[in-house]
């Protein structure tokens, strides 16, 4: 389990407790956090999931896979720090991971 | 509506090619979410899931449910052989490869960038009909616009987008109350041959120049261009999966908003609200109601084993309306909240199109209300077509005014 928190372009926090397993999208699009939308379910296939990932916490979520890499070059106004947040599997270690939502998805 | 298979005490029966049933589904797709949820048809011989749930587990499971023979019901059966490069019908690897590269060129960038283009044309289409007290959503709007987007996108010449428009038509209906046959040529599409070859010496800045140069690592690991056949693969894919399916969005957005005279008036008065109106609209009626598996492993779905060899058909426009998920799913209402629907499916196969798809379809009905804010439909002449694998509308005619 995991503390995540989802600030949106207005700066509007939401504070959730994600289980193990999930992902950062997972977590949001269960409980309506508006700004993500998870299209495909998580298979890595839609870019509807886009976050920026606090910098402080870039080197703990994992690497961007090949595909991830792809759709990351095509959402809008991708970032270094952009990240698919179905790729980012929650784990203990990222208790207090902080994402920024875009200005949009699609 | 009421019908034979209605009747409580029956068992609940679900045959997609049954004209009676394809008029209103929904109170059948009600009774298999609540009496059968996994449901067997033995007269055709396929397993049907129609729980939010087990629809999105299904879609996502692409190790047991897969698409290797085709996404639809009688293919499946046919036992076809899928040409390389229809990803919509391949698994991974193969898949993997081939959506990667067709991925890299069409972005949601892109298909912003088609905005302008696409507003443009659906005034060119609703202007010349402007006076008038009677339009088609679809002979008028639904019809051309869609294939009109590829065409853009591709860059084909506009005399040939009506011919292309027809023969996949042609190649998807069915007999009303048949199964759909196969058309093999219908589907490998020869006519754009002619056109790819005159791509490669007249390149542009277009999808197609682009699929032509862009470098893939192929199924076999090796980086290359890819072959003409591929193209012209993508390109059928492209716009078979792209033209019906959108145009009958289009359909049922006149139906739904002429049926809803309260809700129209609302987006109408607050274009802000178009957005959520196209959604609500794809959720309650998906202009593809079902997809097929084939069921690749013994699999355990809502406690009973569905054997290796059989035959899924995911539901869609049944879990769209699961009450489980959507509170009063069965009303039609553009002031939902979410949750997502899944018209656009779940998994790896979720659409590629669907940036493109809602981009049209929010830019049409922004140019409809600005132009006929209200109408009323002419049920009367209103014809409705439904396959297993399409449902919607092939006319829509409404009353302007
Ligand atoms: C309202 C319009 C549309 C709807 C409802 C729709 C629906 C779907 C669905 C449900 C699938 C998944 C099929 C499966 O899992 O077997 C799909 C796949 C696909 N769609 Fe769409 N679609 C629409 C528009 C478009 C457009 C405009 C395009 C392209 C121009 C497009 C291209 C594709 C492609 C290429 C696939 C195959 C993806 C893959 O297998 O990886 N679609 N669509
Ligand atoms: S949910 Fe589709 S790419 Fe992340």
């Amino acid at each position: 389990m995991a503390k995540i928190t989802y600030i949106s372009r207005a700066g509007e926090e939401t504070v959730l407790d994600v289980a193990n397993g999930s992902t950062v999208m997972r977590g949001a699009v269960d409980n309506a956090v508006k700004g993500i939308i998870g299209d495909c379910g998580g298979a890595c296939s839609c870019a509807t999931c886009h976050v920026y990932v606090d910098p402080a916490w870039l080197d703990r979520v994992g690497e961007v896979g090949p595909i991830e890499e792809i759709l990351l070059e095509e959402v809008c106004d991708p970032q270094d720090n952009s990240r698919l947040g179905c790729q980012i599997t929650i784990t203990d270690e990222l208790d207090g991971l902080v994402v920024r939502l875009p200005e949009k998805q699609v | 509506m009421s019908t034979e298979a209605q009747t409580s005490g029956d068992a609940v029966y679900w045959d997609p090619y049954r004209p009676d049933l394809g008029k209103d589904p929904y109170p059948t797709y009600k009774r298999m979410r609540a009496e059968a949820p996994l449901y067997y048809n033995p007269d055709y011989d396929f397993y049907a899931v129609t729980r939010f749930n087990d629809v999105e587990a299904c879609l996502s499971d692409h190790q047991n449910f897969i698409s290797g023979r085709s996404d639809i019901l009688e293919f499946i059966r046919e036992d076809m052989e899928v040409p390389p490069g229809m990803f919509i019908w391949e698994d991974p690897p193969l898949h993997t490869a081939y959506r990667t590269v067709v991925m890299r060129v069409f972005t949601p960038k892109r298909m912003n960038d088609l905005e302008g283009m696409i507003r443009d044309y659906c005034a060119r289409c609703l202007d010349a009909v402007v006076g008038r007290d009677k339009i088609d959503f679809i002979a008028d709007l639904g019809g051309q616009l869609p294939g009109g987007v590829i065409g853009m996108l591709l860059g084909i010449p506009d005399e040939d987008r009506d011919a292309v428009r027809d023969r996949v038509e042609a190649a998807l209906r069915t007999e009303e109350g048949k199964p759909m046959e196969m058309d093999q040529a219908a589907i490998m599409g020869e006519n754009f041959e002619a056109y790819i070859d005159w791509r490669m010496d007249n390149p542009s800045d277009d999808l197609m120049t682009e699929l032509l140069n862009t470098e893939f690592k192929d199924p076999e690991g090796v980086v290359r261009k890819l072959t003409k056949e591929e193209v012209l693969i993508f390109v059928n894919l492209l716009a078979g999966a792209g033209n019906e399916t959108t145009s009958k969005l289009i359909g049922w957005m006149g139906k739904l908003l002429g049926e809803h005279p309260d809700q129209r008036r609302a987006v109408a008065a607050d274009l802000s609200l178009v957005n959520n109106t196209i959604e609500e609209i794809l959720r309650f009626e998906p202009p593809g109601p079902s997809v097929a598996r084939y069921v690749a492993n013994d699999v355990v779905v809502q406690g009973q084993t569905v054997p290796a060899g059989s035959v899924m058909l995911n539901i869609i426009a049944a879990a769209n309306r699961d009450e489980g998920r959507f509170v009063d799913g069965e009303r039609f209402d553009i002031h939902r909240q979410g949750p997502p629907h899944m018209t656009f499916g779940r998994g790896i196969h979720t659409c590629l199109g669907m940036a493109l798809a809602r981009v049209e379809g929010r830019v049409a009905l922004e140019e409809i209300l600005k132009r006929f804010p209200d109408w009323t439909v002419d049920t009367d002449n209103a014809q409705l077509s439904s396959s297993s694998s399409t449902r919607g509308w092939d006319t829509m005619p409404v009353f302007v005014g």
